[in-house]
């Protein structure tokens, strides 16, 4: 076949036109390049939750001098940067929040903090929301916190169960109307673990005897729960809710927002405190923490910055500008709000998860055994021994915490 | 400048977001998530030990299987209903094909109001005096058939414009001459239209088959992760919900691996046709 040489029109056609890309790239690079003193700080912040924030942070960089790039991300990307930036050695950010259940696994790629560094503001804070930061020294701050509570249809209810008992009850009285977030996913493990705490158990084996009374009443629940529970996470479950099809389910408390902007909350959904097992009551700690990458280029300013984060005043406009709930005893949960007082109920039984590297092992095995008792309809003291056997014989007492 | 410098875009962008990407798959699956080793099968054990990969591998061949068999004998009866004089044949044809024009989430979304228990078709029945039936509930036969059904609905459209194509190119005096030798309207289909049509068929197998096996949106979108597992919905579940990119990539390549399996018998039977 002929080879046909390009035309000199094409040939400055096609030059120009790769000139005109390789500009553009360049262009493209520079205009998004940081400043390189900047501090980023890597957040799971929502769309609207954005600007409110910047204007906050905007404080500290008047007050400091040093310019804040903030990059809203979602949780699992935001480990993903942080584990690639820790393998690689080398990194650009200097702050990122973690969802509380990710901490144990990434706390060997994150530095270790030093309580003088953050001047009185650690004390300040819940116990225990420091201690589910404490992994082999202080190493995640807690930007903000939430948990779960029961929310319930008011108008058909009237009063929500108090105990394991009425919720039984409820159910029977209302078959298929109860729902729980049956999906694989962490949420799962959110609605089982209060169940187990309630009944005595660690939440760190499924074989202990709190385990098995939990799961005892789950086995008594399936029959009136919704089948859908099965695929519910945190969104579908309250859609379902909304449309009538529900009338309890645990949420956090996003939830109550959501519903008082559709005039469904506070006159007919409401939240009330989980009902109490035989060992009180108890509800998931969930939230995001801030770390410092261990190669975080400002490491000091970094510091500062989360310093700043979890002052009072700072705190303070978090709850009160993004309705976050804050982990500092001196802020009132929801600001005294009817909406959120169930959450506010619940504050004092908040406990966080396993503080354990095989953390994710464990909680697999819950929501496994969670699907296998309330829809395959096992016996749950089969089902529990062998979730047991697969995480093998870990010893309790191996917390990684500090 | 030489002909072959054009594709050196084409060339570096494939290296960049195909070849890389699927090395970086391979390496992946066989490295231990925990442990860093590599190689190792750990990730591999993970989905073994997993029932949920079961389910999906099943679901993910008969599913397909018989979608595919569905689209076959939906799209042509279409093609050979709409290739004739019909009056408003060119509005039908454009019916036919608005599912496949919209939009897969729109499409979806659609057919996600119609299905749901308080949809379009449980309203219908009510109205007829028939218990409302849940066509999502997890793990059911009409999870999987509303699964079925609604990639059937989407997808058609491929399988009956590809034989509609192959229609057409039918010379009209062969189907005269059977008429005239005597042969009844189904003789003829028979014996004259499908073997002509029959390399038109076996590369709409082939094409839709292939694209059957990644099914992902509807199963994910209608039922969740859980009601109708496939492999990809698997692969994701992995990947978003327990942030595992190891059993992730150890699932896509079993994936890989059943779209390579069924392709080579397919492509053998395409070049015999």
């Amino acid at each position: 076949m002929a080879r046909r040489a390009l035309s000199g029109r094409a040939k400055r056609f096609l030059w120009r036109g790769a000139v005109i890309v390789i500009l553009s790239f360049g262009g493209t690079i520079a205009a998004c390049a940081r400043p390189p003193d900047a501090l980023t700080v890597v957040l799971a912040l929502l769309p609207g939750e954005l600007a409110p924030y910047r204007e906050i942070v905007a404080d500290f960089e008047r007050a400091t001098g040093r310019e804040v790039v903030i990059v809203p991300q979602q949780y699992p990307d935001i480990r993903r940067a942080l584990a690639a930036e820790a393998a690689a050695g080398a990194g650009t950010l200097d702050l990122v929040e973690l969802d509380v259940y990710s901490l144990a696994p990434a706390a060997a790629q994150v530095a270790r903090l030093d309580p003088a560094d953050l001047g009185g503001e650690v004390e300040a804070l819940e116990f225990e929301t420091v201690q589910a930061g404490t992994i082999d020294g202080l190493r995640f701050l807690p930007h903000r916190v939430s948990w779960q509570a029961l929310v319930y249809d008011h108008e058909v209810l009237g009063q929500p169960p108090e105990t394991w008992e009425e919720l039984l009850d409820v159910a029977r009285a209302h078959p298929g109307k109860i729902g729980l977030k049956g999906a694989l996913y962490e949420g799962l493990t959110c609605d089982v673990l209060p169940f187990v705490w309630s009944a005595g158990g660690s939440g760190a084996r499924l074989d202990d005897a709190g385990a098995k009374a939990a799961f005892a009443f789950f086995a008594e629940l399936a029959p009136y729960l919704d089948p859908r529970s099965a695929v519910f996470k945190e969104a579908s479950i309250a859609e379902a809710m909304a449309r009538g099809e529900l009338v309890l389910h645990l949420n956090w408390p996003f939830v109550m927002s959501l519903y008082a902007s559709e005039g469904l909350a506070p006159d007919r959904f409401r939240a009330a405190p989980l009902p109490r097992g035989p060992k009180g009551r108890a509800t998931v700690l969930g939230g995001g923490y801030l770390a410092v990458p261990l190669n975080a280029p400002h490491r000091e300013d970094a510091m500062r910055l989360a310093r700043f984060l979890l002052s009072h005043s700072v705190q303070e406009r978090f709850a009160s500008e993004l309705g976050w709930f804050s982990a500092r005893r001196d802020i009132s949960v929801g600001g005294g709000d009817p909406l959120l007082a169930g959450y506010a109920a619940m504050r004092e039984v908040v406990r966080p998860r396993p503080e354990r590297v095989d953390y994710p092992a464990i909680s697999r095995q819950w929501q496994r055994a969670f699907r296998r008792v309330a829809f395959d309809r096992l016996a749950p003291a089969e089902v529990l021994r062998e979730g047991q056997a697969v995480l093998g014989k870990t010893d309790p007492a191996e917390k990684v915490s500090g | 400048m030489r002909p072959w410098f054009l594709a050196v875009p084409l060339v570096a962008y494939l290296a960049v977001f195909l070849v890389y990407p699927m090395g970086e798959a391979l390496a992946l699956a066989f490295r231990d998530s925990v442990s860093g080793d590599f190689p190792s099968f750990a990730s591999f054990r993970t989905i073994e030990d997993d029932g949920l990969f079961w389910r999906a591998l099943v679901v993910n061949i008969v599913l397909p299987a018989l979608a595919v068999l569905l689209e076959l004998v939906c799209g042509l009866g279409l093609a050979l209903l709409l290739s004739g004089r019909l009056p408003a044949r060119r509005f039908l044809r454009a019916a036919v094909l608005l599912p496949f024009a919209l939009p897969e989430i729109v499409f979806l979304t659609v057919v996600r109001h119609l299905v749901t228990p308080r949809g379009y078709v449980n309203g219908a029945l009510a109205s007829l005096g028939v218990d409302p039936i849940d066509m999502l509930a997890p793990g059911t036969a009409a999870a999987f058939l509303s699964v079925t059904l609604a990639d059937v609905w989407r997808t058609t459209p491929i399988v009956f414009l590809i034989l509609l194509g192959a229609l057409a190119a039918i010379p009209v005096e062969l189907l005269q001459a059977a008429r005239v030798d005597g042969g009844s309207g189904w003789r003829r289909f028979w014996h004259v239209t499908l073997p002509l049509l029959r390399p038109a068929i076996v590369a709409a197998v082939l094409l839709r088959g292939l694209d059957a096996l990644r099914i992902f949106a509807a199963p994910l979108v209608l039922t969740g992760v859980e009601g109708v597992p496939v492999l990809s919905t698997y692969a994701y579940h992995q990947w978003a919900d327990y942030g595992d990119d190891g059993a992730a990539a150890a699932t896509s390549l079993v994936l890989a691996a059943l779209c390579l399996g069924a392709s080579l018998p397919l492509l053998r039977h395409r070049e015999s046709a």
